[in-house]
């Protein structure tokens, strides 16, 4: 199937004609909306079950020449760019999250009450940037796609937000920017030197061992470190993290549901895909640093999140801490723990995605996330207080969810190299007990309090949203193969 | 033996049908709930008596590969998880249906029934594991059960703090058995026990990590056991309902500890520094416990301090080599003392109270349930003939034959402290004349029957293992595939008697103050006011833990989170202010003045021939 792909990239694009032709007005924007994010969940599921498992290499392949360009310095080798797409293992898996969790936060878009129309075009243009990001087989595309993710997310941002949306949106904006940026001195390098920016060409010519005539070690290391930069804003690293706070507390639910569920994601999709394909050596020279970066990530944003007052904010200090967990995977430099920092990354996806959910029901029935305005719900809305908790230990790392698994590989890998960070590390396992419980439980535990007596518990769409999150997380927790067979080719440096 | 995965799933089912259907099945919920788990304890049944003919049994499946790592999944039954597999499918259908009656009036019947469904099943499980994976899943998954049955009654506020401490306090715990699972892969290169034990016999691990790891594994049972210093989650645990009290934190969860090191005693005995920090941690916590438990007031509080400390009994078992007396004890004392749990829940259910003071002379109301509790008491005590004295009597021997005397003296003490303590609760309880005379009614049948198969049990299983006429569980246990050590006991006669008279002089000290109060009730309080008060207290632990860990968790947070917003997001205001003077300045460029404009223009156009002329009029 060629162009399959290609499809399900620009998928979104029908429902962005559709709603564009639309009355802002009508009934049917919201229908559509969901149906226009419906459409590109089918074709991410075709091509997740067409995908062949365990072949080496790119598949659903496609190729069209772009524009080249001649110079005068070397006119026997033009520079080409090409409109080049293709999955892995490991992007596959990305396509199907980003479709999955864009089609549920869709029907959090329904609580908008202004300007559903414009959100849902700005919204199906997020996801055509982020299926985007995940299948482009070539650097410029995969950076366009990176900027169109960032653009929509600013605009919505900075339209639909909290009380303090343009601070977040301007924030947001400053330090994406200034990666994206970095990013691209790292492409313009590599297409200059190796007069190519399709992603397994630059792979295996640096794989080659006469390459450090095209890029010295030093040079190499340089742009691993502004790739680290880079993807570390968006994953995000701390210190560089504080944008992502403000984003978290101010955004539109469903904005956060992508956001903390996918493209804080592509921070650890980029540095795998990039920092570990293109310069393993490099990488694994700095693994200590990285080890220490993940460490910090991991008990740092746990003891942040203890004290915090507010769900969103505590929920961001929590992804800070489970990123922590990515870059421990990674930086053990071994099979076991770079699967771990995979898994870690969908695992995540699918666990901030149904907590994120869960924050909108909230705010929608009780108008606040602040703990200390809630309490002893479970009386009132025991679906809601179920799944919350389900949710709270898939977080912690319950076995038989799938955190569990992500957190147990991440770990064993780091201690085959790291032991003594590993053993560090694993105290952020107790505090994330610690904090996960107090917020759930000060949530729903508790007195009943009968001024909530007439919330209305969960609906049976968001049962149902809810639902497919956490059979997901079960089964993967249950049945890891499911992961690890489709990732089977995937380890640093594939 | 290849239904085997019956036992576990049959109650998974049961959670799962309780689940789907909990708004339409509401009061047949016990009903499937106490099916499923007889069928599981038929199941049990069926395994041990064909573990006796056809021996040990092992079955395994690939569960996750990544390239050279291969985790397996598997069932396994041999001597020892034969032996708990009956024991948790029988207590636990037992309690299935005693809680018919005692969570009658309950709003969430159903959803009680499930969580018990679902602690059944990840018991059953843990037990079935053979490779160190795979229990630690399912010792995580009895955690969560234990954590939701603790918070059950969610509204309450103790129910809240203890649930949430249940869970941390042993979570702390788990991360040690967690490190001693990546370390032993690394080690060993597998996570099966077999695979460990050989690797560990062939030399593979070197006596420094066999010693660090054993004690890592350690950590995880002290925390689920309620060893000292990881006890006190258990005392708060009894906020959950009684049924659940005498299920899980009585007769099987918290053993499961013990089971684990049980378990991994091939590890354990390869280590003298492992075997001795068990056997000391045991005995400290033994007598700590049990003399927390003298003054307690609380009826269900003084089982769990009780149930602490012969969980210690059983680790000071198991430290000095007494593989046979930790799990023969472990065994009876799941019978006597859920027996214990289900009388109390009996008086609680009877009264509508716990505190031991604001009871008394329900002997002659609650005569059926008096003489149960009679019965679980003399067990626990150590009464000749009674289950208790035979194991007991095994692990004292096993201390002595060890050559720990100090250890001997404080399980000696231990043996009398218990029997004095049981026998306060049981003289307050049910002794005297009541003064109060409101309706007092014995409970329903439903909860008397489970209580009078564990009575059985508690008087007769000691005579699965007595020197007088046949070791059977001791012999049976030596038929496991493991590198167990089975060290010969040879103890002197004069313990068993030196046992039988702390036991009945701690029975009668109790009975002189207590029922004929010939020496008075609040002797210890009036003649050594800061003991009494310390042991009241619980030793202060409690208290020291909030000064030291909470505190020290909120100040360090704290300490983090005002670095975050002043250092971190201050920084974070510099760079963007500094990108915002970037702008300005160029918005200042761009002023609209062409002298300006022409100005900087020909100082370019200077520049540029400067650069030229130094160069030479080339530009490479």
């Amino acid at each position: 199937m060629t162009g399959l792909l290609s499809i399900l990239v620009f998928s979104p694009l029908l429902g962005i004609i559709l709603l564009a032709i639309l009355s802002p007005e009508s009934h049917l924007v919201k229908r559509i909306g969901t149906l226009a994010t419906a459409l590109p969940l089918l074709l991410a599921i075709v091509v997740y079950s067409l995908f062949e498992r365990g072949v080496e290499g790119i598949q659903f392949q496609e190729t069209v020449t772009w524009f080249e360009m001649m110079t005068s310095i070397s006119p026997n080798e033009p520079y080409i760019i090409s409109y080049e797409l293709g999955v892995t293992g490991l992007s596959v898996l990305f396509l199907f999250l980003t479709s999955l969790i864009t089609f549920l936060a869709s029907f959090a878009v329904h609580r908008i009450t202004s300007g559903t129309k414009g959100f849902f075009i700005l919204f199906l243009a997020l996801e055509l940037g982020m299926l985007g990001v995940f299948s482009s087989e070539n650097l410029f595309l995969f950076f366009l796609f990176f900027e169109v993710t960032l653009v929509s997310t600013f605009l919505l941002l900075g339209r639909w937000g909290g009380f303090h949306k343009e601070r977040a949106a301007f924030s947001f904006l400053i330090y994406n920017g200034i990666g994206s940026v970095l990013l691209l001195i790292v492409i313009i390098t590599l297409f200059v030197e190796l007069h190519t920016t399709n992603i397994t060409e630059i792979t295996s010519m640096l794989k080659d061992t006469d390459s450090f005539e095209f890029l010295s070690y030093n040079m190499r290391m340089w742009m691993l470190v502004l790739l680290l930069f880079a993807f570390g804003t968006k994953l995000p690293i701390v210190p560089l993290h504080s944008w992502m706070v403000r984003v978290h507390v101010e955004a539109p639910i469903a904005l956060v549901m992508i956001h903390a569920g996918v493209l804080l994601k592509i921070g650890a999709y980029g540095l795998i895909r990039f920092g570990g394909g293109f310069f393993p050596e490099q990488l694994q020279d700095i693994a200590l640093v990285l080890a220490i970066l993940g460490l910090i990530n991991l008990l740092y944003g746990a003891f942040i999140a203890f004290v915090q007052t507010e769900l969103r904010a505590l929920l961001a200090y929590s992804s800070i801490s489970h990123m922590g967990i990515v870059l421990l995977g990674l930086a053990s430099f071994n099979s076991v723990g770079v699967q771990g920092a995979i898994f870690q990354t969908i695992s995540h996806g699918l666990i901030a995605a149904l907590l994120f959910l869960l924050i909108g029901v909230l705010l929608d029935r009780f108008g606040t996330t602040r703990i200390s305005e809630l309490g002893g719900i479970a009386s009132q809305t025991p679906l809601f207080a179920g799944f919350f908790l389900a949710a709270g230990l898939a977080s912690l790392g319950l076995p038989g969810m799938s955190g569990f698994i992500s957190e147990f590989l991440a770990f064993l890998g780091l201690f085959e190299s790291m032991p003594v960070i590993g053993a560090i590390g694993v105290l952020g396992i107790i505090l994330t007990a610690v904090y996960i419980l107090r917020a759930v439980l000060a949530v729903t535990f508790g007195e009943r309090r009968p001024s909530f007596d007439r919330k209305m518990d969960l609906s049976a769409t968001e049962v149902a949203s809810s639902a497919v999150l956490l059979i997901l997380i079960i089964w993967i927790g249950v049945y890891p193969a499911i992961l690890s067979n489709t990732l089977r080719t995937i380890g640093i440096g594939g | 033996m290849d239904y085997v995965w019956l036992i576990p799933v049959l109650p998974l089912l049961s959670f799962l049908i309780i689940l789907f259907t909990r708004p339409v099945i509401y009061k047949k919920a016990g009903i499937v709930g106490t099916l499923f788990s007889g069928a599981a304890f038929v199941g049990a049944l069926i395994v041990l008596f064909s573990h006796l003919e056809n021996g040990n049994f092992l079955v395994e499946g690939n569960w996750l590969s990544i390239h050279a790592l291969t985790l397996t999944v598997g069932l396994e039954v041999n001597p020892l998880n034969a032996l708990m597999l009956v024991i948790v499918t029988l207590v636990s259908f037992l309690v299935h249906m005693y809680s018919m009656g005692y969570m009658a009036d309950d709003e969430r019947f159903a959803t009680f029934f499930g969580y018990l469904g679902l602690f059944t099943f990840s018991m059953t499980a843990l037990v079935l594991s053979p490779n160190l994976l795979q229990i630690y899943f399912f010792w995580e998954l009895v955690g969560v059960c234990s954590f939701l049955l603790v918070g059950f009654y969610f509204y309450k506020p103790e129910a809240k703090a203890a649930a949430k401490k249940a869970f941390i306090v042993t979570r702390i715990g788990d991360v040690g058995l967690l490190v001693a699972i990546f370390l032993l892969y690394w080690q060993t290169g597998t996570l099966e026990l077999d695979g460990i034990f050989s690797a560990a016999e062939a030399g593979e691990l070197t006596p420094a990590m066999i010693t660090l790891t054993a004690i890592l594994i350690f950590v995880g049972a002290v925390g689920k056991s309620g060893q000292f210093p990881l006890h006190t989650w258990l005392p708060d645990a009894m906020e959950g309902p009684t049924p659940v009290s005498a299920l899980i934190h009585a007769a099987t969860m918290v053993a499961a500890g013990v089971y684990l090191v049980a378990v991994m005693f091939p590890l354990f005995t390869a280590s003298d520094v492992a075997m001795m920090t068990v056997a000391i941690t045991g005995g400290v916590t033994a007598v700590f416990a049990a003399t927390i438990a003298l003054v307690q007031n609380d009826i269900k509080r003084i089982l769990a301090y009780s149930t602490i400390s012969q969980l210690g009994y059983m680790m000071l078992a198991l430290g000095t080599a007494g593989y046979t007396a930790a799990v023969f004890h472990l065994t009876t004392h799941a019978f006597f003392k859920a027996l214990l749990f289900l009388a109390a829940g009996s008086v609680i259910h009877a009264a509508h109270e716990q505190n031991i003071h604001k009871l008394g002379g329900l002997g002659k109301k609650l005569k059926g349930t008096a003489l149960l509790f009679l019965i679980g008491s003399l067990a626990i005590a150590g009464f000749p003939l009674f289950s208790g004295f035979f194991s007991k009597d095994e692990i004292l021997a096993s201390a002595f034959s060890n050559g720990s005397y100090i250890l001997f003296g404080l399980a000696l003490l231990t043996a009398f402290l218990t029997a004095f303590y049981m026998f306060r609760l049981y003289f307050l309880v049910f002794s005297g004349e009541r003064e109060r005379n409101e309706e007092i009614k014995e409970s329903p049948r439903t909860m008397l029957i489970p209580m009078m198969v564990l009575a059985v049990l508690a008087v007769f299983s000691g005579f699965i293992h007595t020197h007088w006429f046949g070791t059977f569980l001791g012999d049976w246990l030596e038929t496991t595939p493991y590198p167990v050590l089975f060290s010969s006991i040879d103890a002197p006669y004069w313990i068993m008697i030196l046992a039988s008279a702390l036991s009945i002089g701690g029975i009668a000290l109790a009975w002189f103050m207590y029922a004929k109060q010939s020496i008075p009730r609040n002797w210890l309080y009036g003649s050594m006011k800061e003991v009494h008060h310390v042991l009241y207290r619980k030793y202060y632990v409690d208290e020291l833990y909030r000064t030291v860990f909470v505190k020290g968790l909120y100040a360090l947070s704290y300490f983090w989170s005002y670095f975050d917003r002043f250092i971190v997001e201050g920084g974070a205001t510099a760079v963007k202010g500094l990108v915002s003077q970037l702008g300005k300045t160029g918005v200042k460029v761009q002023s609209g003045q062409v002298q300006t404009y022409s100005a900087v223009a020909f100082s370019g156009l200077v520049l540029v021939l400067l650069v030229i002329a130094a160069l030479g009029g080339y530009f490479q």
